[in-house]
């Protein structure tokens, strides 16, 4: 009976804090976002507009993301049923997000980023007793252009 | 909506670029699934489950980043670029990004 | 070529339910699916345990060793008297091969039958009770169980229920640690029902014994009386058996449907 209860309590605390937790870290991606809307960044191998480069380089963003206990026991209950674990999707959604944001962070002043490319993979998959968590690493080709004099 | 790999679509012109957009799902199989790639374990041969599970959460993330793509105001994606990855024990990410634009 | 950065306005790389929603599913899903496994493998334990006859059930069991407690060895006599007492019953209840007694050193007020034909008494009881009568009819209370092959129904269900959740949870969850015991002894009563068949049972084999059924409720009353001292060994009590009170007033009223009397009790000197 006292396992049932401490697992009850660890599930509160993961749901109360991951919520929490969750809430303030979108609400930092969404403004943050918008700060870094006017940095274009394709996936695209040329440049937007064809501009003289003056310097490319490359730039990376990465974040690891944990889990909480009630997204374990959510993700455990949905491998018995099968379907989509939902509470995954937001965690590689932020994830992913933030590590977007900490490579524009990391390229102020660039024009443009182009061929972003983005790699997902887990730390220890939470198995037995390990930690479970996402790293997303986001990188691409900063391009700054060459300023025209007088400009 | 028209997906490519490519940087451009052949014989139309790009007018608007949106960013990059994305769409993911992460799904896990049933204990069903399981038994059945165990015993495939033994005998060898192709997941004929796993490939099925993983083509409908393909279909799914594409789909999400059709709607992304939708809600800018995109009638294209290009250089469409796919990722896979297992996030935790039994579950699969899929993950499609590419670049919205606008063509005529 | 125009750059227009737009935001969108709703995320669609998430589902919009809500996660408590989808947890109270899903475990109810994984526990309804465990209680039906539970109910249609009960049905087959059952009829196993019809085909399980005492000579067999004694050869698979004969080399387990109770060992859960120190055992009481340093006074043979004790056991030598609880045996003779269960010993006289054996004939009263029908049941026709040997029962051996273990008694064990316990603050617990239990006891309980294990399959192989053991009876397991724990010395608080020897210490409690008054009369032979009262300790006769917690003897012919297990010899019931026996008769009725109770103790492997509940030995079986219980091996079902921890395989059952080392299957679905694995072998070293805190769920099935939490289960494993249940299966090792046989001690978590699953029917409430055939608990009050053995009661029956007992009182008559009191009767038979006896001529009286005198002492029959003396154990309940001694836990209810003593509530305070032993509460620890009542509430372990009440973890797998029926409510006390209600349990006495059963036996009273079966006794006086079935014309027994109750007269004077003979006295217990252990």
């Amino acid at each position: 009976m006292i396992d049932l209860k401490i697992l009850g309590i660890l599930i509160a605390l993961g749901y109360f804090f991951g919520k929490w937790a969750e809430r303030s870290h979108y609400k930092s991606i969404i403004k943050r976002e918008k700060e870094f809307a006017k940095l274009p960044t394709t996936s695209t191998k040329k440049p937007l507009g064809n501009p003289m480069v003056a310097k490319a380089e490359l730039v990376c963003g990465s974040v690891v993301v944990s889990v909480d206990y009630f997204k374990r026991i959510l993700a455990a209950l949905r491998n018995i049923f099968g379907g989509a674990v939902q509470s995954y999707e937001t965690l590689v959604d932020r994830a992913r997000r933030e590590a977007i944001l900490r490579m524009k962070e990391s390229c102020n002043n660039a024009d443009q980023i182009i061929n972003l490319r983005i790699e997902t993979s887990s730390i220890s998959k939470g198995g037995k007793n390990k930690i479970g968590s996402v790293e997303v690493l986001a990188y691409g080709t900063a391009i700054y252009c060459m300023k025209h004099n007088g400009l | 909506m028209f997906l490519t790999n490519t940087e451009e679509i052949p014989g139309k012109n790009i007018i608007t670029c949106y960013g990059v957009v994305s769409g993911s799902t992460v799904r896990a199989k049933h204990a069903g699934r399981d038994m059945m790639a165990g015993l495939k374990n033994i005998f060898g041969g192709e997941l004929k489950g796993y490939t099925e599970l993983l083509g409908e959460s393909r279909d799914q993330a594409i789909e999400r980043m059709k709607d992304q793509a939708q809600q800018v105001g995109a009638n294209a994606i290009v250089n469409v670029r796919f990722s896979t990855s297992s996030v935790a024990a039994g579950a699969a990410e899929i993950y499609v990004y590419g670049t919205a634009v606008r063509v005529e | 070529m125009d750059y227009k950065p737009i935001l969108p306005e709703r995320n669609s790389n998430i589902s919009h339910n809500h996660p408590v929603k989808e947890f109270i599913i899903l475990a109810s899903g994984v526990v309804g699916f465990i209680l039906v496994c539970f109910w249609v493998l009960g049905f087959f334990v059952d009829i196993a345990v019809n085909n399980l006859s005492p000579e067999k059930e004694g050869l698979l069991f004969s080399k387990v060793n109770i060992n859960m407690g120190v055992k009481a060895d340093d006074e043979p006599e004790k056991r030598e008297a609880v045996q003779a007492v269960v010993d006289s019953l054996r004939t009263c209840i029908d049941v026709d091969y040997p029962v051996q007694v273990t008694i064990i050193e316990s603050e617990k007020l239990n006891a309980f039958a294990f399959p192989g034909g053991h009876i397991v008494v724990f010395t608080a009881i020897l210490d409690k009770m008054e009369s032979e009568n009262g300790l006769a009819f917690i003897l012919a209370h297990e010899l019931a169980h026996f008769k009725n092959r109770d103790h492997l129904r509940s030995l079986g269900r219980g091996i079902v229920l921890a395989a059952l959740s080392s299957m679905l949870t694995g072998a070293d969850s805190s769920i099935s640690r939490l289960l494993a015991p249940t299966g090792y002894l046989g001690q978590a009563q699953f029917s409430q029902s055939r608990e009050t068949k053995a009661d029956i049972s007992a009182l008559e084999a009191l009767n038979c014994r006896y001529g009286h059924v005198g002492g029959a409720t003396e154990f309940f009353e001694i836990i209810q009386k003593n509530g305070q001292d032993v509460k620890e060994g009542a509430l372990h009590y009440f973890a797998s058996h029926p409510e006390l009170r209600y349990r006495i007033q059963a036996l009273r009223k079966t006794a006086k449907e079935k014309g027994f009397h109750f007269e004077e009790v003979k006295e217990l000197f252990l």
